[in-house]
């Protein structure tokens, strides 16, 4: 030990303070790795921001889209005033969408009279909304779910159809009808 | 800061202003007689007006593309009439309340059709 302090003693002192800074680093990468193993999640942190970013990189995407889309109704089908959709863009402005409003609701109620019943009964309240992309059928599937008491009964009633046309405020897009028949 | 809230105030007034001049009774008499109706939501309704409610004739036009052409009685599809749906399909027949009740045909877009007894919204098999 003491020959070790007499050989310290005898090192220049660059020598010296490279040594200490060599010290540090290494107790700092130290520190970061007990650091990162009690409260990191390492790889699976990374993958979710990988993820993350891949679904923001999306979202500016279609917000992009959306933004050069023409403002009015756009449809699927062969619409003789609307703006009609390519297969592509169908499917972008089907997963850019979000909203359903009241008129598509009331158009779907039209064929399920007891998902009627409960959204009037209830205030016109909706539980849930959801528009999805389906890759096996390559269509867009619109929905929404109401539930209430209804002559002292609890009910849930799910409606859902093909969306098949939307509204562009320029904003944003919306469903404007649910082909439920 | 003052400048900027009555620009605020200014804008607000002047944007309910301009969607109450564009909703409501648009032409005619909406009390008693023939008028048509604007709704905040676009909705129009053309057609025969008894105390304040649509009663008669009349064709309601939604900003989704339905359109109903027929009886209203009580401000509801009540009576003979068609149902245009957005994609083209349409059911024409009896409604009561606001439904397909009673006789009808509903056509889908590509020509295929089902004729019966409606019950609320639904054939009776």
């Amino acid at each position: 030990m003491e020959v070790s302090k007499n050989r310290f003693k005898t090192l220049s002192e660059p020598v010296k303070q490279f040594g200490g800074l060599v010290g540090i680093i290494i107790l700092i990468f130290l520190t970061f790795f007990v650091l990162n193993n009690i409260f990191g999640e390492g790889d699976e942190l990374v993958a979710k921001m990988k993820i993350e970013e891949e679904r923001i990189a999306e979202e500016r995407k279609l917000n992009k889209l959306i933004s050069s889309l023409p403002s009015g109704v756009l449809v699927s089908f062969d619409g003789t005033d609307n703006f009609k959709l390519s297969d592509e863009l169908y499917e972008a402005v089907c997963k850019a969408t979000k909203l359903i409003p009241q008129r598509a609701i009331m158009g779907a109620n039209f064929l399920n009279f007891r998902a009627h019943e409960i959204y009037t009964i209830n205030g016109n309240k909706i539980d849930e909304t959801f528009v999805k992309w389906d890759d096996e059928k390559n269509k867009c599937f619109a929905g929404f779910v109401v539930s209430g008491n209804n002559v002292g009964v609890d009910e849930t009633v799910k409606v859902s159809g093909e969306a098949l046309s939307f509204l562009s405020t320029g904003i944003d897009t919306r469903v404007y009808f649910i082909k439920n028949f | 800061m003052k400048r900027l809230v009555f620009c605020i105030l200014f804008y607000l007034l002047a944007s309910s202003i301009a969607q109450a001049r564009s909703t409501g009774c648009k032409e005619g008499n909406c009390d008693n007689g023939y008028g048509k109706w604007v709704y905040t939501d676009k909705t129009t309704y053309e057609g025969e007006w008894v105390a304040t409610k649509k009663h008669g004739q009349g064709t309601e036009t939604w900003p989704n593309g339905y359109i109903y052409k027929g009886e209203f009685k009580e401000s509801q599809w009540n009576g003979i009439g068609i149902l245009f749906f957005p994609d083209g399909s349409t059911y024409e027949g009896e409604w009561a309340n606001g439904f397909m009740n009673g006789e009808g045909t509903f056509t889908w877009s590509d020509g295929k059709q089902k004729k019966g007894i409606w019950k609320n919204g639904s054939l009776q098999e």
